[in-house]
């Protein structure tokens, strides 16, 4: 599986929406986007690409799409 | 206690290791069947050699770690050991704290940062870092060491009480936003207890000991007991209290 795939699969396993939902997904774009879920998300991008966020990109990461962009920040390659 | 292990199977971390309250959760926890990792700010061969002895004695792991938690490099390669050991984060307990007392227009702002830099601003971004361990398991106990001078405004205590204060409320509020997530956070707020820092308890307070309460200054194992079980099963319905642990002084 690749990066991408597996980040794909990350947002859809956490907060359950379809594929074709992701590219607009936004924070609180969903009920399971939300604080707690928020957490979630970042603490499986954490472990499944072994990195450690800064508190500013955790807040700055409010869509699927602006993700990708944080990702490479921390050398992933999606 | 002997064959009762309230913490078997679980990991902490524990800061501020080296002494007083500390280390007395250091070793009741271990006592009690749990892996640590220990932290301290300096490493000593005293240190070493006491957690290498007491890993012996309950046949646990603890790891001991050193860092300064008010220097973000060395705190984010701290939590990245702790992410590489693979183990599990069940209990955080924020302990590492500085005292100071000086009148209210006696406290210089230089004071005032560091004390809040260790006290307060430390473990809430420790927190950040390993809560995250947490919500991936969907379960932990945050212990907040905080103290009764958050309380009580003492005469003195404008510094240091005010950062006990915010402990006691962003424990609230860490309580409440991790609850979904199966996280409990909880504070104890120690009353006089014997350890360095009672020096900087005003005499004032110091004079009622004989006194009140139980008639005795509190010991740092009454706060690791209490700390034991808010970090065991039994406090599992227990999230976002404040214990005060004073022996009932006035």
């Amino acid at each position: 599986m690749t990066n991408d795939e597996k980040y794909r699969q990350l947002f859809i396993a956490t907060f359950g929406v379809t594929g074709e939902a992701l590219p607009g997904l936004a924070y609180q774009g969903v009920d399971a986007w939300d604080s707690v879920g928020h957490m979630e998300l970042i603490a499986g991008l954490e472990e499944m690409f072994n990195i450690m966020m800064e508190t500013d990109d955790i807040i700055r990461f409010n869509s699927f799409t602006i993700g990708y962009e944080i990702l490479r920040k921390y050398d992933v390659r999606v | 206690m002997s064959g009762f292990r309230l913490l078997e199977g679980k990991t902490a971390v524990i800061t501020g290791c080296n002494r007083g309250i500390g280390k007395a959760v250091l070793e009741t926890f271990v006592a009690h069947g749990a892996g640590v990792f220990a932290c301290t700010r300096r490493e000593t061969a005293a240190f070493s050699e006491f957690t290498r002895l007491l890993s012996e004695k309950h046949s646990v792991t603890i790891i001991p770690l050193y860092f300064d938690a008010s220097n973000t490099t060395e705190l984010k390669t701290a939590v990245k050991q702790i992410a590489a050991s693979g183990l599990p984060v069940d209990v955080l307990v924020n302990n590492a704290a500085i005292g100071y007392n000086a009148l209210f227009q006696m406290s210089p702002p230089g004071k005032l940062k560091e004390v809040f830099e260790i006290n307060f601003f430390s473990p809430f971004i420790l927190t950040q870092y390993l809560v995250k361990f947490m919500v991936r398991q969907k379960s932990g106990s945050i212990i907040n060491i905080s103290s009764t001078a958050g309380m009580d405004g003492n005469e003195g205590q404008s510094v240091y009480g005010a950062s006990k204060a915010a402990m006691i409320c962003w424990t609230k509020v860490i309580a409440a936003e991790f609850a979904k997530s199966g996280i409990r956070a909880n504070s104890i707020a120690p009353g006089m207890t014997g350890t360095d820092m009672i020096l900087c308890i005003p005499e004032v307070i110091r004079g009622k000991i004989p006194t009140g309460g139980v008639k005795r200054i509190g010991q740092p194992s009454d706060i690791a007991a209490t700390a034991l079980f808010l970090a065991s099963d039994l406090s599992a319905h227990i999230s976002g209290q404040l214990i005060r642990v004073d022996g009932g002084l006035p």
